[in-house]
């Protein structure tokens, strides 16, 4: 196996490079930015994100635990106020917004979290901190008989450098 | 010609011993570098005001409430005067953050860093104060739904337990948002860090190293963020607002009071942020990142809810006159006339008259001018909760519980202390992380530079 690192000034070389190498079937890649651009994202999944569904699910969770809360324990220990019902729905409707909020705010952090790896670990090797300056990479796993076709289709678009390292 | 063989160019790939750097990154983290005297003075102040303050505290709780200046009918003093001006403070942030993401405002991108860090400490200071109001700071957790000894629970139908959620939901949420904006740029502090810093910053910056699939699930977050945080910033002043409006104390049954309260949090949150903005702009040399743009477009945002706040001022004389009821019509009166038409006429002036002259362009573009009058904003919003509170509590429905309220000196130096407090985190944060969202600057130039190219690649092959 052979793994090409490849720089870039522009992230729409990136994103168009991406785009060809997945075309002809090289799908093992990384790029890194220093910044988002939806462009390079979109290339390299074009899936949506599924940080919509943590947040569903910490929505939901907020607002039953919310009215859940409120219900049980107004019922349990009850005590009518100005003659409205024990359990009144109306005014659980603000605790029920807040706890979906929070539930929801929570459930999109820890969906971050893990669908981009986000917890402290060693970088990858290839990453460089030219890479938080203003330079964008490409990193492609492939075929050692490969590698002139990658690295052609690379420098055809505007790599500044371009780096062959024998993967294990 | 046939491009060089891949080994040919490896030893290019090895980092630098001084890898090139992006000038976002320069200018930005020098400011958590080097030394500022103007710095080291501010923080020697904050420090010193909490210090006093923390000790006033301390006297105030072994003496009790009584030393704060709260006298019969007065039991909502400075201290719920000031919850309620930080919670509004608080406001600017989360809406040039989220609301301004959403509208796809990008000269947000130079300032919202700094507003969201605002929003943090002042949420956080804000809710100190309910803490300091009930005087038994031990007793705070009767506040949350705990099954105390008593198996009694809380009162769900209360505003004031509405409140508690509300503001800890907005604190949860406002701390999250800032620190999934601020990951990105840790890692860059990080990549440029020695020592116990760079630990620091690695362990902070949680593995980020701007993969694709990072930026993805990154842009995604703050996306969903924004879009929890936009009616969250609206409900949470809404629900401090039926604090009052709930009542049925003269002067705050009204149900103006939520969409009121929102414009004023935005208003003097707004004014905060250019306060705060303009010395670290002028102290840590920001100004071709902070702009006069910026600054323009904050001042069109203040004159726009300056006008909000004066129409719900009027709009509150006038149903309080046309609605014929004796009580409202006294309390509206006292308030201008009264004990306590200092406080009025302060908020008048401050909130409405002064910043008309924003309709004036130079104006808008003169930053020390803005300055000044942001600054008096700030005095007029805090103004506008005294007028609320204390002259509708002191005049209520029978002259014999009528009374006057005197902020103590007690009172006053909690008050100064909280802005020592406030700036004391500031400062602090100003030596530790960017101030300006780097990735997010970034994104703008790259993509302004991008787009250049193209354009003028595609002119150059039109020419042709």
């Amino acid at each position: 196996m052979a793994e090409l690192v490849s720089v870039y000034d522009y992230p729409s070389d990136v994103a168009m490079v991406v785009r060809k190498l997945k075309d002809r079937g090289f799908t093992d890649l990384t790029t890194y930015s220093p910044a988002p651009f939806n462009d390079v994202e979109d290339a390299e999944d074009p899936r949506p994100s599924k940080v919509r569904a943590f947040h569903l699910i910490g929505s939901l969770v907020g607002v039953v635990t919310g009215f859940g809360i409120q219900i049980w324990m107004s019922m349990d220990w009850p005590i009518r106020i100005a003659g409205k019902n024990i359990a009144a729905i109306p005014p659980m409707w603000i605790i029920g917004f807040e706890l979906q909020t929070l539930f929801g705010g929570i459930l999109v952090v820890v969906g971050l979290a893990i669908l981009g790896g986000l917890y402290p670990r060693p970088l990858d090797k290839h990453y460089s901190p030219r890479f938080s300056a203003e330079e964008f990479g490409i990193v492609v796993r492939c075929e050692d008989r490969d590698a002139a076709e990658v690295e052609s289709l690379m420098r055809g678009h505007n790599a500044k450098e371009v780096k062959l390292e024998a993967a294990h | 010609m046939a491009p060089p063989p891949a080994s040919a160019v490896a030893d290019g790939m090895n980092p630098p011993a001084r890898p090139r750097d992006s000038q976002a990154n320069i200018d930005i983290m020098a400011v958590t570098k080097g030394f500022h005297w103007p710095w080291l003075i501010a923080l020697v102040f904050a420090l010193s005001g909490v210090a006093l303050a923390a000790a006033t505290l301390a006297w105030q709780t072994y003496e009790g409430l009584g030393v704060a200046g709260y006298q019969a009918p007065v039991f909502w003093g400075v201290y719920i005067i000031t919850f309620v001006f930080w919670i509004g403070i608080g406001h600017a942030g989360t809406l040039i953050s989220a609301i301004l993401f959403l509208f796809r405002a990008k000269w947000r991108n130079a300032i919202n860093r700094g507003a969201e860090t605002m929003t943090v400490f002042a949420v956080l200071t804000a809710a100190l104060f309910p803490l300091i109001h009930i005087g038994r700071l031990w007793k705070f957790y009767f506040l949350l739904p705990y099954p105390n000894q008593r198996f009694l629970w809380v009162n769900f139908k209360s505003p004031l337990l509405w409140d508690v959620f509300a503001v800890n939901t907005y604190l949860t949420i406002s701390v999250l948002f800032f620190l999934v904006g601020l990951i990105p740029d840790i890692a860059i502090a990080r990549d440029r860090a020695v020592g116990w810093k760079k630990i620091v910053y690695t362990i902070m910056a949680a593995g980020w190293q701007g993969t694709g699939k990072q930026w993805k699930a990154h842009s995604r977050a703050v996306l969903h963020l924004s879009g929890l945080a936009t009616p969250l910033v609206l409900s949470v002043h809404s629900i401090v607002s039926w604090d009052f409006a709930m009542s049925i104390v003269p002067g705050w049954h009204a149900t103006i009071f939520a969409p009121y309260f929102v414009a004023g949090a935005i208003f003097g949150g707004f004014a905060m942020v250019i306060v705060v903005m303009v010395p670290v702009r002028r102290i840590f040399r920001l100004e071709s990142y902070i702009t006069d743009y910026h600054f323009e477009n904050m001042s069109r945002f203040i004159l726009f809810t300056s006008i909000i706040c004066g129409y719900a001022y009027g709009a509150e004389y006038f149903i309080a006159w046309y609605s014929a009821v004796e009580f409202e019509q006294t309390s509206f009166w006292q308030r201008a006339f009264g004990p306590y038409w200092f406080s009025a006429w302060c908020m008048i002036i401050f909130n409405v008259a002064m910043p008309q002259l924003l309709w004036i362009k130079k104006l808008r573009t003169n930053v020390p001018f803005l300055f000044v009058l942001c600054f008096f904003i700030n005095l007029g919003m805090w103004f506008e909760r005294y007028v609320i509170i204390i002259t509708s509590l002191s005049r209520e429905y029978i002259p014999a519980a009528w009374g006057l309220y005197i902020p103590s000196l007690v009172e006053m130096i909690v008050l100064t202390g909280s802005f020592c407090w406030f700036s004391m985190f500031f400062l602090l944060y100003l030596k530790m992380f960017p101030i300006i969202a780097i990735s997010e600057v970034k994104e703008l130039e790259i993509h302004a530079r991008d787009h250049g190219r193209s354009h003028g690649a595609h002119a150059h092959g039109g020419a042709h």
